[in-house]
């Protein structure tokens, strides 16, 4: 392609493209540089690796660290679970799929602090499962399901949320197979699980990475949630950010998130590395 | 015995009926080809015996076992898809492996298959190569050896030749036959391509609206078709409504037809008083030196090389006649002779 041609088509792109660059660009730009001492709000300006440092020390920061790449984890695995064995009974239209299909998707209309609200509604003390549960006889008295340690609440929410993502690229994946090379598998001897496993992962492992890290990344700065349904003995990083925030520490909130971000690529770059390892290569 | 039955077979889609009471037995080692247009049924037919469908009727026996209910993956039979099917993901080692380490053959049970089948089929300087490194006679033999390997009792074949080149086509068609002759496997083999029926297989089995017309060898198919379908569908032939006027006790037997009387020959006696009959354009004799003259004028010419193929108007009928004299010109008038023997007898009109 000439230089001219470079020029028009970077031109083109600058309206809608550009701006987004801009945009992400600036925001990175200070958070890096506000977490090394630079616009400084409060005090004086300048390059400093104080608040890396103190930062780093802090138990608070390093339980949140830990806490939500749990929760990144955990639910862009538990999404992609889900979500596989329901894209393989979509693969083929049937009567009513396309109504379930819709069904399932509804999640990614849901906004995440109406679907947590809901389901505090559900699991309070006084609430739908508690009753339910009393009135079945199964538990003798309310139970304190709210805010568990564990962030059972958060995951299950992650993954009712961030299913339907994972569903969408999956479908596509899946169906995307030719039936030939999946009955010439079964012809050749391979059950379901085989089948699965030998063909159906491999051939859809850039859907299902595309998944994994999107999600990851999603649940990983997680804020809504958390704040409505999460653990109260510990904080989510974008929790964390945002009290730095409250406190006017914007150098302390930069850290973190700057944090996020490197957790984010690194993250992305390992849940990529892990799924190719799983497939040994073994990926169209 | 590693051959196949089937006892009145039967498939149903809702209302269509796909496959309606079918039977018929292939023996060991024998290669039968299912022929028929488009929608005839035949796939169906294949499908069901590779495990793909179940019967909605009937029953299928391969080597004596009832597999009519058995999933494809528990029977002993290899299906070569006309896409090829081969798994993208992975190498043509990988893909030809697959099969043997799904059954856990022995690791050198599983060496000597590959190493025979590779072999045989000439793919050692592409074993690592992805199918979409290969072209498409390549991706055809790996997809061959893929089943091969398994040393089924029942190798399917799926219109395998369908997205080859003619040329290309000749010789995979030598190659399948010669590997099925030289593995002495039974196959079964789907195509609406009747050269391609007719050059390879022991028997064909001519399928039209679900059923098998007729199931013989490729001669005499050509030779005695059974319906005007068949006489239709394999070559070319002129078929007319006749009338039997008259039956010696000799074979000989006397028919009154648009073109005038005619006499015909059959071993066996006519199916009815009225019947369909028909005659090859190759064995009208422009010399007109036989029995059943002729008269008729040339419309429409086509040189063919070979032969030349004339498509003659005779009683506001229109015929095909084929010569080897290419000087006749459309417009002519020609006069032709049919043997006897030469008009065959097909099922009797309703």
């Amino acid at each position: 392609m000439t230089l001219k041609k470079w020029l028009l088509v970077l031109a083109l792109l600058t309206p809608g493209l550009g701006l987004i660059v801009a945009l992400i660009g600036v925001a990175v730009y200070i958070a890096i540089a506000q977490s090394f001492g630079f616009y400084n709000l409060s005090g004086e300006s300048g390059f400093s690796l104080e608040f890396w440092d103190r930062m780093l020390d802090r138990k608070v920061f390093n339980r949140a660290v830990a806490y939500s790449i749990y929760v990144g984890v955990i639910s862009s695995f538990l999404s992609v679970l889900f979500a596989y064995p329901l894209a393989i009974w979509l693969r083929k239209p049937f009567p009513g799929s396309l109504a379930i299909g819709a069904m399932l998707k509804a999640p990614l209309l849901v906004h995440g602090l109406v679907a947590a609200f809901l389901f505090i509604n559900v699991i309070a003390y006084h609430g739908v499962l508690n009753q339910l549960m009393q009135g079945l006889g199964l538990w003798d008295e309310p139970q304190r399901l709210q805010n568990d340690r564990n962030a059972i609440g958060v995951l299950l929410l992650q993954t009712w949320k961030n299913m339907p993502f994972a569903l969408l690229l999956l479908t596509g994946a899946v169906q995307s197979i030719s039936d030939d090379v999946l009955n010439a598998a079964r012809d050749l001897g391979a059950g379901s699980f085989a089948r699965f496993r030998k063909v159906i992962v491999p051939l859809t492992v850039s859907a299902m990475q595309a998944a994994l890290i999107i999600i990851f990344i999603g649940a990983l700065a997680d804020f809504s949630f958390q704040v409505i349904a999460g653990p109260t003995n510990r904080q989510s990083l974008s929790q964390l950010m945002v009290f730095f925030k409250s406190s006017g520490r914007w150098n302390d909130a930069a850290v973190v998130g700057v944090s996020l971000m490197i957790i984010a690529i690194v993250g992305s770059g390992l849940l990529a590395a892990l799924t190719r390892f799983t497939m040994r290569g073994r990926v169209a | 015995m590693s051959g196949i039955s089937a006892r009145s077979l039967k498939m149903e889609f809702g209302d269509f009926v796909a496959v309606r009471d079918v039977s018929f037995e292939v023996g060991s080692g024998e290669f039968v080809t299912l022929l028929g247009p488009s929608g005839c049924g035949k796939t169906t037919l294949l499908k069901m015996i590779s495990g793909f469908l179940t019967p909605t009727g009937g029953e299928i026996h391969l080597a004596g076992e009832n597999v009519t209910r058995t999933p494809p993956e528990k029977r002993d039979t290899a299906l070569c898809f006309q896409s090829y099917a081969l798994f993208p993901h992975l190498t043509v080692l990988e893909n030809l492996e697959f099969g043997l380490r799904q059954k856990k053959v022995p690791l050198t049970d599983r060496k000597e298959r590959l190493d025979a089948v590779i072999g045989n089929l000439d793919l050692s300087l592409h074993l690592s190569k992805l199918p979409n490194q290969l072209s498409g006679g390549q991706q055809q033999r790996v997809a061959l050896g893929r089943a091969l390997v398994m040393r089924p009792n029942v190798i399917l074949f799926d219109e395998p030749l369908s997205n080859l080149d003619a040329k290309l086509r000749d010789q995979v068609r030598i190659e399948i036959r010669r590997i099925q002759q030289d593995f002495g496997l039974t196959a079964i083999y789907v195509t609406h391509d009747q050269a391609e029926a007719l050059a390879m297989s022991d028997r064909v089995f001519v399928m039209n609206g679900g059923r098998i017309e007729q199931a013989d060898t490729p001669e005499e198919l050509y030779s005695a078709p059974k319906t005007s379908f068949v006489a239709d569908f394999i070559g070319s032939a002129n078929v007319l409504d006749a009338e039997i006027t008259s039956a010696n006790g000799n074979g000989e037997i006397e028919l009154s037809t648009a073109l005038g009387p005619l006499v015909a020959r059959a071993d066996t006696p006519p199916k009815g008083s009225r019947v369909k009959i028909c005659w090859r354009p190759e064995h009208a004799d422009l010399s007109a030196n036989g029995k059943n003259r002729l008269t008729a004028r040339v419309s429409h010419r086509a040189f063919q090389g070979h032969f030349t193929d004339l498509h003659v108007e005779a009683s506001g009928a229109e015929y095909r006649v084929q010569t080897s004299k290419p000087a006749i010109r459309e417009g002519d008038t020609v006069t032709f002779s049919l043997q006897p023997e030469q008009i065959v007898l097909l099922e009797a009109m309703a």
